[in-house]
């Protein structure tokens, strides 16, 4: 122990050890001498004598050294000193090779923190292991859960310790006394979701079944649990937030407990500000209605000792003894369900819901792919680089070993070299990664509020990035160390010849810059295909026209309920038709806007509501179009084309006779050869509302609501004051450059007109309609930019190889042109042995291209995966590439002046 | 003239500093010399690392002083754990020649 305390104190003070050591060593030949001197000797005689006393100085001191240190941590840093020394000697050499390892391995850690992010880290909750998330399948399609269905399972099942539903409103108005109205997200939750997630309240109490009960008419003010951080914002922690009343919509609430401040809720990329119970502040009629009241998610945890198969065995078998037992849903374009093709899934629900994870989860893996290649290419190509500079580095290292070096010492210089490099490509890709995060993280911002996307770094994250810095360092450090410490064999031929062969490390390299170019063709086939898809996606034929309108989400939150299923008065109706009849007008006045209306929900907007109609005719006929209602402006705003008849005017009114206009799509399926305008169709709400419209226009098909629709669905569109629902959307078309200020002209105009007239979000039609191809987009991005990454890594290692392979070739080269060799055939040569390389690169890369064409398949639109145009043009960039990377080198060959190159060895 | 047996000269050195007191590496490396009388073919370097080896043990303790001769010098001592250490070995030394002798000397 004391040996090992002493060793290690050495490691620190090595140098002024030594220094002491020759102070000793030094003082003992003095006296030795001195002592021969006494004895007659000359000083000269007396010193050598001393010297041979004393034996060797060197071999004392080496044994000296290795009995007080640590030998292996030693040469480890006289390696690393070495190293670095080396490195610096190369300034631009090592940027470059750190430089691209950075990029590398920044943007492994970066898409990497953002897939922790969506996908992997756990809920903060109570043993998340042990959560699951329950979906309802129809046909491997998913499917809802309807409220009784939910009720029925929740009683029925033994599996689970706990079950719980959520209901998601991620803007909902909240009045705090002394503050102007704002909005909050909240989430509405069954009473045991605290209590399956297993959380303990920061401060009060939080939600418990008892908070369910809805048996009570005169219900108390609705209980109400804040986030830590709302706690934090508003009350700035103050404890008399508890019991303290806040309006939410049109409910009173009373605060009755603060979450833990870790508590980030139940899906990534939302946190909560507010929880409420969902049972209470749903409407009973729609809860008891068999198709009307249905979940964003739900989710149970396991009891001990039950797998996640056992569960869904268990719970499938209930869910379709519930379904057969239910009278059959209403017929829709498709047959009813048959309970066998209906099932529960359980999976796991460690992470929580995963709408963000659903939509970004396999762009994200895909991305992470791309990255890590991009990173064996990076890595490949520093490792080949230090190849070609090791050859040249040859004698230094024969004389090295001929000096006495093992060969397992040369090589473990050369992998420090290499792990030197990895290392600071790893610190400086974790900066890289730290910048480059939020930006991916904000590519998936829009859908729902992804600020709320927690990808601060976690050991995760950090153990993410420290495997792909050794991913680096072992290639970059291991090939070019074992290939050379092993060429040393004859120290003397390598000293002498500076020409010497490295056959060896030649092919080692050749085979490396074939694996960059086929992994290359693979990322640039990607790209290609995305780009096509791109292309593809906004060729589309949108039926209406996207540029310069801004769209506003807007909320009406004037007291009252919002369901259709509560009767509301037809004085209360008819009122909330004449103040949008004001806003329409007051917002068409806005300086800069040439065309505005109000609607139900937008375009584009991923809100899509699909409604049975009735023909009166064929009463058997329920088949199911999108509505919505708009005001008489809503057309020439968006920009579709009526085909026939009329479009509303404000003759259209809330008494007026009840009107509608359709779509070709719809015209074509419901009348066939008969003449639409004239016909009637009732729409089947659930409750009311049901007398017959008339048709009075035909709008030309557009797409409503998704590009990638194989074909355009049935859409009809009624007029805004008969509507029994509130606007979502205001629609602002206005000359250029005039957007930002007419978005922000009308949100005052629609506060002025009236107070409960709130703003959600304010977007543009064009970049709704682009939101729909987000992953698309995502992936192209990355699949561009790595795949450029890629290939020009990959020249750039080809070009330093050429480069070096023509200084070694040099005197082979002036021998040819001394004996009369035309200079074109040396540019020949070289870029002969470049083009082979590329055709044995496209050999080995298409298979590969094709397979990950077929991977990507999902997110391609209007290209097949194996598009031949695709695939030939990703060859042709690669020969391009090839060419231009090794035509530098190959016409420095040519100029080779046979004099100068034979007097030179 | 013979090498130093292995171990023998850290034997050789603790001896000496518990007979003679504190010394530099050059009075140990004379002293035992005198000792030896010419018998052993010591390289005197080769006492250094020996004094680091003990010094880790804590058999010995070392400490910068002056010569005779005015300069720096370090001089080691032995200290407690190396009188132990000491009258162990010497014992087993001892004995181990005890027992060699009789094995060399009998006639059988």
């Amino acid at each position: 122990m004391r040996a090992l305390w002493s060793r290690v104190r050495a490691l620190v003070s090595g140098r002024r050890l030594d220094h002491q050591l020759d102070e000793e060593v030094r003082a003992h030949l003095d006296a030795l001498t001195d002592d021969y001197v006494r004895r007659g000797m000359t000083t000269e005689q007396a010193r050598l004598a001393a010297r041979r006393d004393f034996g060797g100085v060197t071999q004392m001191q080496d044994a000296y050294r290795e009995r007080r240190g640590i030998p292996a941590l030693e040469t480890f840093a006289q390696d690393l000193r070495y190293a670095l020394r080396a490195l610096g000697r190369y300034r631009g050499f090592t940027a470059v090779a750190v430089l691209s390892l950075a990029l590398g391995i920044g943007a492994t850690t970066a898409v990497f923190s953002v897939m922790n992010a969506v996908v992997l880290r756990p809920l903060a909750a109570m043993d998340a292991g042990r959560l699951v998330v329950l979906s309802a399948f129809r046909n491997n399609q998913r499917f809802v859960l309807f409220n009784p269905e939910f009720e029925e399972i929740r009683v029925r099942q033994r599996s689970l310790s706990g079950m719980f539903a959520v209901s998601e409103r991620p803007f909902l108005r909240v009045e705090l006394p002394g503050a102007p109205a704002s909005y909050v997200a909240a989430s509405l939750v069954s009473g045991t979701y605290f209590e399956v997630l297993g959380i303990t309240p920061a401060a009060g109490r939080l939600l418990g079944s008892g908070d369910d009960d809805v048996s009570g008419t005169d219900a108390p003010p609705c209980p109400a649990v804040i986030s830590d951080g709302l706690w934090n914002q508003r009350f700035s922690r103050r404890a008399e937030a508890l019991g303290s009343r806040l309006r939410l919509r049109d409910r009173d609430c009373v605060i009755v407990g603060v979450t833990p401040p870790g508590f980030r809720g139940h899906q990534a990329g939302s946190v909560p500000d507010v929880w409420m119970p969902l049972r209470p502040l749903t409407e009973r009629r729609m809860l008891e209605h068999q198709t009307q009241a249905f979940f964003a998610g739900v989710m149970g945890r396991l009891n001990p000792g039950v797998t996640r198969e056992q569960a869904q065995a268990e719970l499938t078998a209930i869910y379709r003894q519930i379904q057969a037992l239910e009278p059959p849903l209403p017929a829709t374009f498709e047959a009813p369900p048959q309970p066998e093709e209906l099932s529960l899934h359980v999976s796991d629900g460690a992470a929580g819901l995963g709408g963000l994870r659903r939509q970004f989860g396999q762009p994200l893996t895909m991305a992470l792919a791309a990255v890590v290649l991009v990173l064996l290419i990076a890595a490949i190509n520093v490792a080949n680089l230090l190849l070609a500079r090791g050859a040249a580095r040859l004698p230094e290292l024969a004389t090295r070993a001929a000096l006495g070096a093992s060969r397992g010492r040369l090589a473990r210089q050369l992998i420090t070299e290499g792990s030197a490099i990895a290392v600071a490509g790893g610190v400086l890709g974790i900066v890289f990664a730290v910048t480059a995060t939020p930006l991916i993280a904000s590519a998936m911002t829009f859908q729902s509020g992804t600020s709320a996307l927690d990808v601060s770094l976690d050991g995760r994250v950090l153990l993410a990035s420290v495997a792909a810095t050794m991913i680096a360092a072992i290639v970059v450090g291991v090939i070019p160390g074992m290939r050379l410490s092993g060429l040393h064999s004859s120290p003397s031929r390598a000293i002498g010849q500076r020409t010497m062969h490295a056959a060896g490390s030649q092919r080692v390299m050749r085979t490396l810059l074939l694996v960059q170019f086929a992994l290359s063709l693979l990322l640039v086939t990607a790209a290609g295909l995305l780009l096509r898809t791109s292309i593809g996606l906004s060729g589309i034929e949108l039926g209406f026209d996207s540029g310069r309108v801004v769209q506003l989400e807007v909320a009406d939150e004037s007291p009252g309920s919002n369901s259709v299923n509560v009767a509301e008065s037809e004085a209360t109706r008819e009122q909330r038709a004449a103040i949008y009849r004001i806003a329409d007008e007051r917002v068409n006045a806005i300086p800069g806007v040439e065309s505005a209306s109000l609607s139900w929900y937008g375009l584009f907007s991923s809100n899509d509501l699909w409604t049975p109609l009735i023909d009166p005719l064929r009463p058997a006929d329920r088949r199911e179009a999108r509505v919505n209602f708009v005001s008489t402006r809503y057309f020439d705003t968006v920009g579709m084309r009526l085909v026939r008849g009329r479009t509303f005017t404000h003759a259209d009114g809330y008494r007026a006779p009840k009107v509608a206009v359709v779509n070709e799509t719809l015209a074509r399926a419901r009348f066939g050869s008969r003449d639409p305008i004239g016909a009637q169709l009732t729409p089947d709400y659930p409750s009311r509302d049901d007398e017959p419209l008339t048709i009075v226009g035909v709008i030309h098909d557009a797409r409503y609501n998704n590009l990638r629709e194989a074909e355009t669905g049935p859409m009809m569109w009624m007029p805004l004051p008969q509507a029994p629902y509130r606007i979502g959307s205001v629609d602002l078309r206005v000359s250029s450059g005039a957007e930002a200020e007419v978005a922000r002209q009308a949100a005052s105009v629609l506060g002025s007109v009236n107070p409960y007239f709130m703003v959600r979000r304010t977007t543009s039609l064009a970049d709704q309609v682009q939101r729909t191809a987000a992953r698309e987009r995502l992936l192209f991005n990355v699949s561009a930019v790595f795949g450029t990454f890629a290939l020009a890594l990959a020249a750039i290692g080809l070009y330093g190889t050429l480069t070096y392979k023509v200084a070694r070739r040099q005197r082979e080269i002036g021998v040819r042109l001394a004996l009369g060799a035309q200079r074109e055939s040396v540019v020949a040569l070289f870029i002969r042995e470049a083009l082979a390389l590329a055709a044995v690169a496209t050999l080995v890369g298409v298979p590969l291209a094709l397979a990950a064409g077929s991977w990507l398949r999902a997110f391609l639109f209007g290209v097949e995966p194996q598009d031949p145009v695709t695939l030939i043009g990703a060859c042709v960039v690669l020969a391009i590439t090839v060419l231009l990377a090794s035509c530098v080198p190959a016409m420095r060959a040519s100029r080779v002046d046979s004099v100068i190159a034979l007097r030179s060895e | 003239m013979d090498e130093v047996p292995y171990g023998a000269l850290d034997l050789m050195v603790l001896k000496t500093l518990d007979g003679m007191g504190p010394l530099h590496g050059y009075g140990i490396a004379r002293r035992i010399e005198q000792i030896a009388e010419g018998s052993l073919a010591l390289n005197q370097g080769t006492i250094y690392p020996a004094l680091l080896r003990l010094d880790q043990k804590g058999w010995i303790k070392s400490d910068w002083g002056m010569s005779e001769n005015n300069r720096r010098a370090r001089f080691y001592s032995i200290t407690r754990a190396g009188k132990k250490q000491l009258a162990l070995e010497a014992d087993l030394w001892s004995r181990t020649v005890a027992m060699m002798s009789r094995l060399l000397e009998d006639p059988s």
